[in-house]
């Protein structure tokens, strides 16, 4: 752990340097860095383009370590959980990691995250947010323990075609790892079949203190197949291509915003098949059964090339009806694509005639384009390789 | 299984209430009482021992003969003040020279008390409607009546009453009053029970609602006791069951529906609706917190209830004499409350968990029975209520009758202390608050108990709070109890 999170002398000044940063200092061409939670963290580390087509045709390494992690232990830890989020991990077995999603009392999502059951009565919780506060107050009544281990446990994002050769290289054997599969292949190091690209992936969680060697070796084995280091711009496509959603970018989590009516709930952001309504009381399950969706967050195919990030959405292209929450041209599906939020009925009950507002600076002029958009069912980027067991050794 | 339409957990005054309440309506019930007796703290020799707020209606529905008795404040001095309602006097006859000060403002209150009063008579406002449903209008009428209420008080009045109802009683009593005894019996009515002292904002809204049926005093004939019969035979008289020595271990709930209960001898009962008697946390527990929403559970463990008042019962060997008192004197409700600085400082050891020294009494005698309720106590003092602690108190309360009774502590044959701990754990109620929970400004009408759940209703269906904790507050009342049955049938549970 960095001395300066341990010393209670002082508030720590800067950046935190997560223990991959000697690694990332000595790769960063572009030297572009980013504020993460607190930690040091690759904006890019040479071109976006080179990264972004690492993570689909090679492997890249992401250090995912200013993720916040809570491990929580007991004999309550799985009802705790459960009434915290929207599935029902009774279905969760170990040596599972669930995308779960939680709710405060209005239904509005709180944050999302991954769950590792690591035991009957031993969980993970990686998530974006920070959540201690809320997680202490989930556990009251609860014979639980929750411990931040955010400082204590790196993590590494591992994805990309070649990433399980590069595993099988590094001498980690993961071939019987499903999607979504957990496994302790080495003592003090976690390898779960997860990721935010929708491709084929890993994420490595292990102590701090071995965190540094895991990067040397996976290094090593990477060589000659192409693994990179890429930092959150490639991140950033391959997750929109994934259909994946974001905290403060697709959604607001509700504890944090401040005005009225900016929360979203599991429905309105498209997934409610996360919401399990029949495995008893979960926080918000009151208030969700009794609204209506009041917005759909979408996935849209926009025309012309120009990214539509931020851009307001026309109906008949005269009413506003929404925005882009993400946008970016998809160099693999050559489409330009976006998640956008609708209010209702826009996006369920009314879908044509959706048009996209989109400004251009083109070299000191600005130019307004009124495009077509149209909604899509399916992700952008969707390859088969991502679930096939044993993975492909590319 | 046992089944009846609706189990009440706790026999206490609002718990019979609510049980009365929804047997008159025909349906079958059945109330849980974990001691032997009924009553709660209004039964005898616990908290309460006299009686100050219940509502004509009330009184007569129960049918118990209540005595009006006057209130004396003893002075230091030997000038103790005798007040009836708004009239005052000296003990000896004379005239009290601030008596037309303390009518005018006596009324003045109790006026202002008026103009809320009926918002006690029925649960808290709420619009959970929408603004154009029926239910939503007739909710805003209500709250039309208290702005014509308001506005008929007359310009000057009305001002008047915004200027004081959120601030403090010292101030808003020594405005009119010189301070002494009868400024001290004012500011000791506005804080018996509470975490608060007269300097306290928000005390003189706890003044008006103490005020609320014209700031009468009553002592029940045949004692509390027997109006904690009248309310337990008020249930039966509607076919409702009392059960005593039952106590609930949980509530059963199913499909996010309250379904019965399970009793501590693992004993099942079966019913459709469960009101609690508790507070919201409490009966949290007893249903599970996995039941409700983290920040409802938030909300209740963050609730204010630090009880603040303990009762001795004092076994004498012979009547005390008061110096300075007629015989029937001796037969009103005893202030000790010499001014209102006085009771302020009575609150200053409460809050850093240590006893009183010159505490605040209300006294009332009933032959060689002596029953004292002091103020402010800590809910639980440095180093726990040990034998020490409550001998440390009962002697402290001693010296204090004893100056004004010279001889009393050699009268005493007996002496029964109830700290709020014990409170608590005869009665259930939280921290053994008077009120169940604290009735400050953030603690009453629509957030009372807690935000979310002022309206009886506890997140699972069928489940509802029915006690003190809930609007309107604390006093025997009823009004918590008769107002959850009726929002209970309202919301169409039963």
């Amino acid at each position: 752990m960095d001395a300066r999170v341990t010393s209670r002398s002082h508030v720590p000044l800067g950046l935190i340097p997560t223990p991959f940063q000697s690694r990332l200092e000595a790769l960063s061409r572009a030297k572009a860095w980013v504020n993460w939670a607190g930690y040091v963290s690759p904006a890019v580390l040479d071109t976006v383009e080179f990264e972004y087509f690492a993570i689909r045709n090679q492997a890249t390494l992401y250090d995912i370590t200013p993720m916040h992690k809570y491990r929580i232990t007991g004999p309550d830890a799985e009802a705790m959980l459960n009434r915290l989020v929207t599935r029902d991990l009774r279905k969760v077995r170990p040596g599972r990691v669930a995308y779960v999603l939680w709710c405060d009392e209005d239904g509005k999502l709180v944050d999302d995250g991954t769950l590792f059951r690591l035991g009957a009565q031993d969980f993970r919780l990686c998530c974006q947010e920070p959540m201690a506060g809320w997680l202490a107050d989930a556990a009251w009544g609860f014979e639980v323990s929750v411990e931040d281990e955010s400082h204590r446990v790196a993590g590494l994002a591992l994805q990309g075609p070649t990433s399980f050769a590069a595993l099988e290289a590094a001498g980690l054997g993961v071939g019987t790892l499903r999607p979504f599969d957990l496994a302790e292949v080495e003592p003090g190091l976690h390898i779960s079949r997860t990721g935010f690209t929708g491709d084929l992936g890993y994420e490595l969680w292990t102590g701090w203190g071995k965190a540094a060697a895991l990067w040397d070796r996976l290094w090593a084995a990477g060589q000659g197949r192409g693994l990179r280091a890429i930092g959150f711009e490639a991140m950033n496509i391959a997750r929109i291509e994934a259909g994946f959603i974001a905290a403060r970018t697709d959604f607001q989590p509700s504890n944090t915003a401040m005005r009225l009516g900016r929360g979203r709930s599991p429905v309105e952001l498209g997934l409610s098949r996360m919401v399990d309504f029949t495995k008893g009381h979960f926080n918000g399950r009151r208030a969700l059964l009794s609204q209506d969706p009041q917005y759909h967050l979408v996935r849209l195919d926009v025309g012309g090339f120009k990214p539509a990030d931020g851009a307001l959405i026309y109906h008949r292209r005269k009413k506003e009806v929404g925005h882009v929450t993400s946008g970016v041209w998809s160099p693999t599906a050559k489409r330009n694509i976006a998640l956008a939020e609708l209010r209702a009925p826009f996006g369920a009950r009314v879908t044509g005639d959706l048009w996209a507002e989109i400004y251009v600076n083109a070299e000191g002029r600005w130019d307004r384009r009124l495009v077509p958009v149209t909604i899509q069912s399916e992700p952008f980027f969707k390859n088969d390789r991502a679930r096939a067991t044993p993975p492909g050794l590319f | 299984m046992e089944r009846f339409d609706a189990l009440v957990i706790g026999a206490g005054h609002n718990g019979l209430a609510a049980a009365a309440a929804l047997g008159a309506r025909g349906k079958s019930v059945c109330v849980l009482e974990k001691s032997g007796v009924v009553g709660g703290m209004a039964a005898e020799g616990r908290l309460a021992h006299l009686v100050y707020n219940l509502s004509e209606g009330e009184k007569r529905r129960l049918g118990v003969n209540l005595a009006e008795v006057d209130t004396v404040s003893l002075s230091p001095d030997g000038a103790h003040a005798v007040v009836r309602r708004g009239a005052a006097g000296f003990a000896d006859g004379r005239a009290y020279p601030d008596a037309a000060a303390y009518g005018a403002l006596h009324a003045r209150l109790v006026r202002f008390a008026g103009v809320l009063a009926h918002l006690a008579e029925a649960p808290p406002l709420g619009l959970d409607g929408g603004l154009a449903s029926f239910a939503s209008l007739r909710e805003i009428a209500r709250l039309g009546k208290v702005g014509l209420g308001l506005k008929r008080l007359g310009k000057v009045e009305m001002r008047e009453f915004l200027r004081v109802i959120l601030s403090n009683a010292y101030d808003t009593i020594l405005d009119e009053l010189p301070d002494g005894p009868l400024a001290g019996a004012l500011a000791s009515d506005a804080v018996r029970g509470a975490w608060a002292g007269p300097r306290s904002p928000g005390t003189v809204f706890s003044l008006i609602y103490r005020l609320g049926h014209g700031g009468a005093v009553y002592r029940p004939e045949g004692g509390m006791g027997a109006l904690a019969e009248a309310y337990a035979a008020a249930a039966r008289g509607k076919g409702c069951e009392i059960r005593l020595n039952a106590p609930v271990a949980r509530v059963l709930v199913e499909e996010d529906r309250a379904c019965g209960v399970e009793l501590a001898d693992g004993a099942r009962i079966a019913a459709q609706a469960v009101l609690s008697s508790a507070g919201p946390l409490q009966t949290m527990l007893l249903a599970g917190v996995a039941h409700f929403d983290i920040e409802a559970t938030r909300r209740a463990r963050n609730m204010r209830a630090k009880g603040s008042a303990a009762k001795l019962n004092f076994a004498l060997s012979g009547r005390p004499v008061f110096t300075g008192l007629s015989e029937a004197q001796h037969h009103a409700r005893l202030l000790v409350a010499p001014s209102a600085a006085a009771v302020e400082r009575a609150f200053n050891p409460a809050k850093y968990g240590e006893l009183p020294k010159s505490p605040v009494l209300e006294m009332v005698l009933d032959g060689t029975r002596f029953s004292v309720i002091a103020s402010h106590v800590p809910t639980e003092p440095q180093g726990g209520w040990t034998r020490a602690a409550r001998d440390q108190l009962e002697k402290v309360v001693v010296q204090a009758i004893e100056a004004h009774a010279p001889g009393f502590a050699g009268l005493v044959t007996g002496c029964e202390v109830l700290t709020p701990a014990d409170i608590a754990d005869l009665t259930g109620a939280p921290g053994g608050h008077w009120h169940h929970a604290e009735m400050g400004l953030d603690q009453v009408l629509t957030l009372r108990p807690i935000a979310g759940n002022a309206r009886y209703a506890l997140a699972v269906q069928g489940l509802y709070l029915c006690g003190a904790s809930a609007h309107p507050g604390g006093d025997v009342t009823g009004l918590p109890g008769r107002n959850s049955a009726a929002q209970l049938l309202a919301d169409g549970v039963l």
